[in-house]
């Protein structure tokens, strides 16, 4: 039986069990259906009423989000009627919601904004004063999340994450119609999933405003690059939002093989460390008891002469290098150097789990089953020791190990002030390194899933890439 | 194709080779002038400063942004100014205000912490005067901008909250 329905006058197939929406969605329509209250990765719920259409043989419109699609189904999303309809509830939506797009975070990705241009009235017939709710006018809801319930358009996006999704149930709609209101189901425990930054995500205005990003920047300012989350081992897609080489913002990326429409709170305020003040980002050598900033020849040449007078060497690779780096290190250092080299990984975080029922995982490395798909064997307990020099390889994320019975350290990749200090003097050369938002390659996640990612934005420092760290020790 | 090259300009006559008339309306010129100025007492340079000259409302000078009753600035960081800006010389952080220092709550809960505008770079276009909502920034009839340094060029927001009264 071949499933067609059209929509525009277009035919259009679908899978029994979609909804109107759905299947215009999976033919690339879904731009000429606007809605508030749909999210794909939410139960539906058929409240806001933007998404009605004209169905033939039906006497009133439907909303195009909780009609099923059956076969033979004839939809306009254009008629008359339709517009209508579309502006009459732009104007509803309108007539309480503040407009203070200046100063809300949202303007520029707000449904609501864009909704209005394409489809609302030019001019409300509403004189009366706006509905101003005193004491929900920005509440904090926890030290993540800013509520402005003024701006609510009653969507319950939220409600139904809370419940559906994250099942923490944290948010409750109480009274009706225009004294509808949102609230804490507690107001002592306030929100208390670890999703919270996904309600400003899916809050279709700025009611909900993420802390982190609030205030700090206009959202048409922000490039969007897409690249993977690397604070855990489940390697969430994210799209990374920045400008000039500075990150603003993680926000997810859909995939549903891997993260679905969300990402945790902990991923999405990870880029704080790709930005951190005190990573190192100039090659430093040591030098009368203290690192000094260098230039690559010269730390090469220190490599170089540490690694040529060693016998024994022991290198170190995190588990959030990329396939690429770790395949790359094993088969070049003997190389240049000859068999003098022991390589282990290390990760730092013990045996991986899961942590709840959604996304995320007790190993905070991206790469554990990469390194074992590159016959990296872990490090035994968590201490480096018994050789003449350790090289250890690391992008910020895997735990720092232990050195014991080595006075000559070089280090490589994404490391702060502080990491470094905890070797004392034993560190002779540093030289910074890319961290995942900056190079390309290949994380394999907690499920087996191998996913390569490109750059999302320039490394501002001196950093380079590990192949080219290894061009300069010269043989 | 060949070029074909056609000279179009005209050899002097004999008139204009000797100069003499154009020297006599030039004299006659000057003593226009000097008739004018000496005589009749008709200047076209005024007494500066002491006498200072009226241009239009709509004259473009130094900018301001506009203060509330409380003293406020009237800005809310919204930075379309600085989107609008061709010159790209208007450099925004925004920031929350303490509720503390804030009667109007939500209305004002967004300010600019730092509000720069580099005058050697504005182009005094007025773009940014027409994209602001709140009629927040705007440039004022002020056009003695003279500086001795490149740091005084650089507007920041203590300088542009200084009250102007009309256009200033």
């Amino acid at each position: 039986m071949c499933n067609n329905i059209k929509i525009d006058g277009e035919a259009v197939e679908f899978v029994q069990g979609d909804t109107i929406l759905q299947a215009a969605e999976r033919a690339g329509k879904g731009h000429l259906i606007p809605r508030y209250c749909y999210h794909p990765g939410l139960p539906i719920a058929g409240t806001c009423r933007m998404c009605t259409v004209e169905v033939e043989k039906m006497p009133k419109l439907m909303t195009a989000c909780s009609t099923i699609a059956t076969d033979g189904m004839v939809v306009n999303t254009k008629s008359e009627r339709v517009l209508k309809s579309r502006a009459g509830v732009m104007e509803f939506l309108l007539t309480n919601h503040p407009l203070d797009c200046p100063v809300c975070d949202k303007a520029g990705e707000c449904e609501l904004q864009d909704n209005n241009y394409r489809y609302g009235p030019v001019t409300s017939s509403f004189l009366e004063e706006k509905r101003v709710y005193s004491k929900a006018a920005t509440k904090k809801l926890s030290p993540n999340i800013t509520l402005n319930m003024n701006r609510c358009v009653h969507c319950e996006r939220c409600v139904r994450f809370t419940e559906e999704v994250v099942k923490s149930c944290d948010l409750m709609m109480i009274n009706r119609g225009w004294h509808k209101e949102l609230t804490l189901s507690d107001e002592k425990l306030g929100l208390t999933s670890n999703y919270q930054g996904c309600l400003s995500d899916i809050c279709p205005v700025g009611a909900h405003t993420f802390n982190d990003f609030r205030f700090k920047k206009r959202s048409w300012f922000l490039e969007q690059y897409p690249s993977v989350c690397d604070r855990c081992s489940k390697g969430c897609n994210i799209s990374v939002h920045s400008e000039n080489g500075v990150v603003y913002r993680f926000k997810p990326h859909y995939n549903e093989k891997v993260n679905g429409h969300w990402i945790c709170d902990e991923g999405r305020l990870s880029y704080h460390q790709v930005m951190d003040a005190t990573r190192i980002v100039k090659p430093l050598l040591a030098h009368e008891g203290s690192l000094k900033s260098t230039s690559w020849e010269l730390a090469g040449a220190a490599v170089n002469y540490l690694i040529t007078s060693a016998s024994k060497v022991k290198v170190v690779i995190g588990t959030d290098a990329t396939n690429e780096e770790m395949k790359y290190i094993q088969a070049s250092l003997p190389d240049k150097f000859g068999k003098k080299f022991e390589f282990s990984s290390y990760c730092g975080y013990g045996e991986d789990k899961k942590l709840d029922h959604m996304l995320m995982m007790k190993d905070k490395t991206p790469n554990s089953n990469g390194a074992s798909a590159c016959k990296l064997n872990h490090l035994d307990g968590d201490l480096v020791g018994d050789c003449d020099v350790a090289i250890l390889i690391r992008y910020g994320r895997s735990g720092v190990p232990q050195v014991k019975n080595c006075k000559k350290i070089i280090i490589i990749g994404v490391w702060t002030q502080k990491e470094i200090g905890s070797f004392g003097t034993n560190v002779e050369v540093v030289l910074p390194g890319l961290a995942t938002t900056e190079k390309s390659g290949t994380y394999i996640n907690c499920d087996g899933v191998s996913q390569n990612f490109s750059p999302a934005i320039a490394h501002l420092g001196e950093g380079l890439a590990v192949n080219s760290i290894i061009s300069f020790f010269k043989k | 194709m060949a070029t074909k090259t056609v000279n179009v300009s005209k050899p002097y006559t004999w008139s204009e080779k000797i100069y003499l008339l154009a020297i006599v309306q030039g004299l006659l010129i000057t003593l226009k002038h000097f008739i004018n100025g000496f005589f009749l007492r008709k200047h076209n340079t005024i007494m500066y400063p002491e006498v200072r000259r009226e241009y239009s409302d709509r004259f473009r000078g130094a900018h301001f942004i506009s203060i509330d009753r409380n003293k406020t600035e009237n800005c809310t960081a919204c930075y379309l100014c600085q989107t609008v800006c061709p010159a790209e010389c208007i450099t925004i952080v925004a920031g929350e205000r303490e509720s503390a220092h804030n009667p109007d709550g939500v209305k004002k809960e967004k300010q600019p912490v730092k509000f720069d505008i580099d005058a050697l770079r504005c182009c005094f276009c007025g773009f940014c005067e027409e994209a602001c909502p709140k009629d927040a920034i705007k440039l004022s009839g002020k056009y003695e901008m003279a500086i001795t340094s490149r740091e005084e060029a650089k507007y920041d927001l203590v300088y542009l909250k200084r009250e102007v009264k009309g256009r200033g």
